[in-house]
Formats: structure tokens, C-alpha cells, sequence
């Protein structure tokens, strides 16, 4: 079954040292229907990414909101473990519920009018593609015929502290990132959208053999392939990420990113499945 | 359609070590929550608790790894070697590693390490990785953190790759484990009470516990087995903590889980209750309840057994209620004793048989996640 991305937006910002998080006050004052209060981070940068994603659209009544994060509401659960087992007191009440899974789904929800099903998925490393996989089968059954679909990755200051919970090198750079796409099953608008299977290497190399162009972009989500991914970028060259930051879910920025953008050929991202498998997704012609 | 059958369960629970012992406990009637002191705060807090009785220190980091793999391999000893190899695994929680990481932070502090780091790790993945393991599955993984409905969604989840053909079997699990940071939250948004008193005129508030729940789904018919034949989950955006007292959205929601099963309000032979025991949660699903029903069905409520399980509960409070069901009872609601007046309803107080047909069983979380399933019992 192909799904469409109708619209998407893409918020990446490389934190620097020594640097404050950017202010995303004047965007969410653009995106929101009213002030939201008491909010973390983590759920301003899913407003905000939401927002944008869907601004001028008439969502529809059954459209479904996915979240998905590797790490989630990180400053939230520092702040939190701090005031317990550091300060020795009670974590406060709004530190405390904005870490519990359904805050930041609720308060898009809230922002969007949006009544339908309501979820937070994690897989490190690879979240973009276990909520696009919980669409795809939602949308198949026709439980949803729209869906909102972000990843959501927060910075939480200072860097090296950040960098140790990812276990990143000291000079890794990092970012921080809210990545959104409106999906559809019907309809010829936007670009399409496939999850393929593929049981073996060899049927990935006859996919990418069928599909790959040098106009577009492949690449590969999770590591230690090196040598199936070295044999075959010797035919099928992997697009090299701008030089930016990084956070737990790159792949969702790399897929964002091309959606929001006016190019025409298609973008391959490859990943490891079950046993010898491959999990394809592949967006555009 | 179709729905999935449940295959195998497995389950540590505040009732017992594993899901026998659990629902024989359930159907006797035992339950009481043990008191807890947690200390280290400048005000100990101590609280009623419902625990997994494990004889191990209630917040070592290491219990979930030991407890978890067992879980798994009970519910997962019908399949095969190379069943299990490739087995997805969805999992609802809302704990996940925090238990991992409040021993670390409290190590560090401990030292007088100058730099400790705060939350030094984070791993929704763990309960996922610890099943992969003990499976040797390389199988797909799903971590679903919706609060208090988590592994009803995980379920839901599973249920419709199974549905879509994707997949034969899933593995669901429900993992709840004791940690301050839940324990002290809940405490200090003050809804946690002494016991637990669903629908009761003198409800305070809940009772949180632990448990460990897991069940194989298979797409395929297992002859005798009850089946998930589906369910709904909406979203309620009246309050972050409190669901719409006026019951509209989860009368909304279990609207959707029947229209979605194609099972009639007639059908219905009992429901599983949320009843969590706090005021404002049980009035709004009374009210939603009865905007569906105009007549209800027999309401059963687990918490009164087992406490709170948060994100476990979808997993845990299914295979405690099914297995009652198997065993040919609808279990009574412990802590019930008084009707309030103003919610109307008047949940089972002894157990009640249980006849073929369909069981519902409501979920409902903070960031007004809901979520309602639909069981089915055969002839």
C-alpha cells in the first residue's frame, strides 16, 4: 500500500557550544491557537513542528497523531530526577506529568482540534520508521484515513552531558530536531510513500537496482553493516548528510527534510530487519 | 474483523509469582497493599503499595531483568525455537529504564561525584531488549509510552499487524516496576490515597502497584482461546490530568471500539473498568458509560487487587480477567462496598458467572490517552 506525504516541515538546529536553545517563542506564537503553559521543551518543539507542518490545512476528523522519540522529554526527566534525588523532595507537578508518555501527544492534540487516536512510539535509533509502520497498518484497516506523524528529538544543556546519555564522543556535534509529515492513503497529492520488505540482500539489490537514481538519495539508517552496505555502495552511491548536528532519530530528519523540499527524485532509506531481512522505505517516484 | 487469539500469557503480579497463582489469588478474594516508606526525601513519604512478591529489594535496579525474561518465556513456551527467532515484540510502559538510571544518579550523588549527571540514561527500548534476549529474538520492537493506557495501545498495535497480515504471532507486554520517580509524583500531585475505592462513595484516590504482564498473540485460531477482537483509542483534550467529567469522550471511545468490532451494546457481557478510585477519573467514566449503556452490563474493577499498574495495566489487568473468564467467572471489585449516588452504578461485590460473548476492557490515561478493548469469549 502507498501512503502520500501531503505536507511536512523540518526543524533541525545545531546546538553550539557555549550557545543557548534557540527562543522558538515567535514560531509558536504563529502556530498556536492559544499560549500553551507549563509546557517542556520537548513539547514545544512538537508544537511547533506540528504547526508548521499542518498550517492552512482542515485536518481531517479521523486523522490520527503518531509521535515518536528516541530519548523523549529529556529535561523534563532530568529536572525531575534532580529535584528527588538530588534536592530530596518531591518532583513538582508539571515537571512530573510533562514526562509522562501522552503529555506532548495532548497538547499537539489540544493545539490542532484533534480527537482521533493518539500514540508515542520509541524504537532508538530508528522511531521514524516503527510510527510510519504503525500508519501503514492503521491505514490499511482504514482505522485512519490521515495521520500526523512526528519525531521529536530535544537537546537538553550542557552538550557533554547530552553527549554522555547518547555515549556520543566529545565532539560530536548535536542538534536538536522536530520532524513532521501528513500522510494519506488516498488522493494524488504530495509524494508518495512506500514501506517495502525485502527478505534478503539479494532483493535489496534488485530494488535498488530498479529504483536507485543518481538524482536522488539513499541511505542507510543503522549501522554495523559495514560490509553488506560497502559491497553495494560501490554500485549505489549513499547520499553524505550536510554537515549539521545529529540527535537519536537522524533518519527522520533526513526524510523530512526531502519531503519539505522540491526535489524529484527518490529518496531510498534502508534499514536492518529481522534475521536477514531489510526494511525499505522509500519516498517519491 | 478478525481479531487475534491469545495463545499464551505470562505474568508476575502483586497476586503472585506467575499467572496461575495470580488469578487463583484474584478469584479467592485476597489483596491488600503493603506500606511502603520511601525514604531519602526530606519528608519520607509512606504510602499504601501493591508490590510483586519477589522477596527482593523493591527498588533494585537489576529486578526487571531478572523478572521480565521470565514473564516472556512463560507466555512464548508454545512456539518454536525458530518462531521465537523472529518474534516482534510490543511492549507498554511507563518506566521503562528509570529504575536503571535513579541507581545511577543516586551512586554518583552517593560518591560526592562533583559532575553526576542527571537521567544518564534513557532506554525505552530495555523491556523490549530484555524480552529480545531472552527470546534470542532479533524480531522487530514497538515501545509504546501513552501512561496509563501503554499496553492497551501495544496491544492495539499488535493487533492490527496481525491483522494486516504482517506478522503470525506478537508478543505483547505490559511492565510496570517499582521506582521513586513514580512513587513520588503521583505522590505530590496528591492523588494517591490509602486504599483503593473504585466507584465508591468514599473513593480518595489510587493505590499504585507493580506488575509484569505478557501475551502471544496469533493471527491464526487457537481452539478454546479468547480472542482481542479489537478495540479504539481517542484522545481527550478537556484536561492533562483529568479526564472530561462529562464522560463525552469516553463514551466517544467505546462508541468507537464497538463500531470497530461490529459488536452490539446487547453483546456485552460484562466490563472491565478503568476505576482507578480517584474522584474525578471514576465520575467521568461512570458517566461515559452510562451515555452508552442503558443498561449496563456487570462492572468488574481489578485495581482493588493488584493496585495501579500506570502503562502496565492494559497487559496485566487481560490476562487477570481473561483467566478468570476462562475459569468461568466475571471477578468481583475489591474496595467496593458503598455506591456514591451521584456516579449511579454499582460494580460486581462477588464474583459472577461468566457466559460466552463479549467483555470490554477500558483504559484510561493522563493526557486523556483512552483506550477500550474488545474481548471475546467462546461458546
Amino acid at each position: 500500500m502507498k501512503l502520500r506525504v501531503v505536507s511536512a516541515s523540518h526543524h533541525l538546529h545545531t546546538v553550539r557550544e557555549g550557545e543557548p536553545l534557540p527562543d522558538l517563542t515567535p514560531t509558536l506564537k504563529q502556530v498556536c491557537r492559544e499560549r500553551p503553559r507549563r509546557v517542556d521543551r520537548f513539547i514545544e518543539l512538537a508544537l511547533l513542528g506540528s504547526g508548521l507542518c499542518v498550517q492552512g490545512r482542515q485536518l481531517k476528523p479521523d486523522c490520527g497523531l503518531y509521535l515518536g522519540s528516541g530519548f523523549g522529554p529529556m529535561g523534563s526527566n532530568v529536572a525531575v530526577q534532580e529535584q528527588l534525588l538530588r534536592d530530596r523532595e518531591c518532583p513538582k507537578p508539571f515537571d512530573f506529568m510533562n514526562i509522562l508518555g501522552a503529555s506532548a501527544g495532548f497538547h499537539v492534540a489540544r493545539n490542532l482540534g484533534l480527537k482521533g487516536p493518539n500514540l508515542f512510539i520509541s524504537r532508538r535509533g530508528a522511531s521514524l520508521e516503527a510510527a510510519l509502520v504503525a500508519v501503514q497498518a492503521d491505514m490499511q484497516l482504514g482505522i485512519v484515513s490521515q495521520a500526523l506523524l512526528g519525531v521529536v528529538e530535544e537537546v537538553t544543556l550542557p552538550l557533554d552531558q547530552h553527549r554522555q546519555r547518547h555515549e556520543w564522543h566529545a565532539d560530536t556535534p548535536v542538534a536538536e530536531g522536530s520532524h513532521w509529515l501528513l500522510l494519506e492513503k488516498d488522493g494524488t497529492a504530495g509524494k508518495p510513500l512506500r514501506l517495502v520488505r525485502l527478505s534478503d540482500l539479494k532483493e535489496l539489490e534488485d530494488y535498488l537496482q530498479a529504483y536507485y537514481s543518481p538524482s536522488g538519495r539513499i541511505y542507510w539508517s543503522l549501522g554495523g553493516e559495514a560490509a553488506v552496505i560497502g559491497a553495494l555502495s560501490q554500485r549505489f552511491m549513499a547520499h553524505t548528510p550536510i554537515d549539521s548536528g545529529i540527535h537519536d532519530s537522524q533518519p527522520a530528519a533526513w526524510v523530512a527534510e526531502y519531503a519539505a523540499s522540491d526535489e524529484s527524485g527518490p529518496l531510498l532509506l534502508i534499514g536492518i530487519g529481522p534475521g536477514e531481512s531489510y526494511r525499505l522505505l522509500h519516498l517519491g517516484p | 474483523m478478525s481479531g487475534a487469539y491469545i495463545r499464551g500469557v505470562g505474568l508476575a503480579s502483586p497476586l503472585g509469582m506467575d499467572a496461575e497463582s495470580s488469578i487463583a489469588a484474584l478469584l479467592s478474594g485476597a489483596a491488600q497493599p503493603a506500606r511502603l516508606t520511601l525514604d531519602g526525601l526530606t519528608e519520607p513519604l509512606n504510602l499504601s503499595y501493591h508490590h510483586i512478591p519477589d522477596g527482593a529489594e523493591l527498588f533494585d535496579p537489576q529486578r526487571l531483568g531478572r523478572l521480565l525474561p521470565q514473564v516472556v518465556r512463560a507466555a512464548t513456551e508454545s512456539l518454536s525455537e525458530a518462531e521465537r527467532a523472529t518474534l516482534p515484540v510490543f511492549v507498554g510502559s511507563s518506566c521503562f529504564s528509570v529504575a536503571l538510571a535513579e541507581a545511577e544518579y543516586a551512586a554518583s550523588l552517593a560518591r560526592g561525584t562533583v559532575d553526576a549527571i542527571a537521567m544518564p540514561r534513557c532506554d525505552y527500548d530495555y523491556p523490549a531488549k530484555l524480552a529480545c534476549a531472552a527470546l534470542r529474538s532479533s524480531g522487530e520492537t514497538w515501545s509504546y509510552n501513552t501512561a496509563c493506557s501503554s499496553s492497551a495501545n501495544a496491544l492495539l498495535g499488535a493487533l492490527r499487524f496481525l491483522e494486516a497480515g504482517v506478522y503470525d504471532h506478537a508478543l505483547v507486554l505490559g511492565v510496570e516496576c517499582a521506582n521513586r520517580i513514580s512513587l513520588a509524583g503521583f505522590s505530590g500531585l496528591q492523588v494517591l490515597a490509602e486504599a483503593v475505592r473504585p466507584f465508591d462513595a468514599a473513593r480518595r484516590g489510587m493505590v499504585l502497584g507493580e506488575g509484569l504482564g505478557a501475551v502471544l498473540f496469533s493471527a491464526r485460531h487457537v481452539p478454546g482461546a479468547l480472542r482481542i477482537l479489537g478495540g479504539a483509542n481517542n484522545c481527550d483534550t478537556h484536561n492533562v490530568t483529568t479526564a472530561n467529567p462529562d464522560g463525552r469522550s469516553i463514551a466517544e471511545v467505546l462508541r468507537a471500539a464497538l463500531a470497530a468490532t461490529g459488536t452490539d451494546i446487547g453483546a456485552v457481557r460484562a466490563i472491565k473498568v478503568h476505576g482507578t478510585g480517584s474522584v474525578s477519573g471514576d465520575q467521568a467514566e461512570a458517566a461515559g458509560l452510562s451515555q452508552v449503556f442503558p443498561t449496563l452490563p456487570s462492572l468488574s474493577g481489578l485495581k482493588g487487587y493488584i493496585g495501579h499498574s500506570l502503562g502496565a495495566c492494559g497487559v496485566v489487568e487481560l490476562v487477570l480477567f481473561a483467566g478468570a473468564l476462562q475459569r468461568g467467572l466475571i471477578p468481583s471489585t475489591a474496595g467496593f462496598s458503598a455506591p456514591d449516588p451521584a456516579l449511579g452504578l454499582r460494580p460486581l461485590t462477588g464474583s459472577a458467572p461468566a457466559p460466552a460473548g463479549c467483555y470490554l476492557l477500558n483504559h484510561f490515561g493522563f493526557g486523556g490517552n483512552n483506550t477500550v478493548l474488545v474481548l471475546e469469549k467462546p461458546a
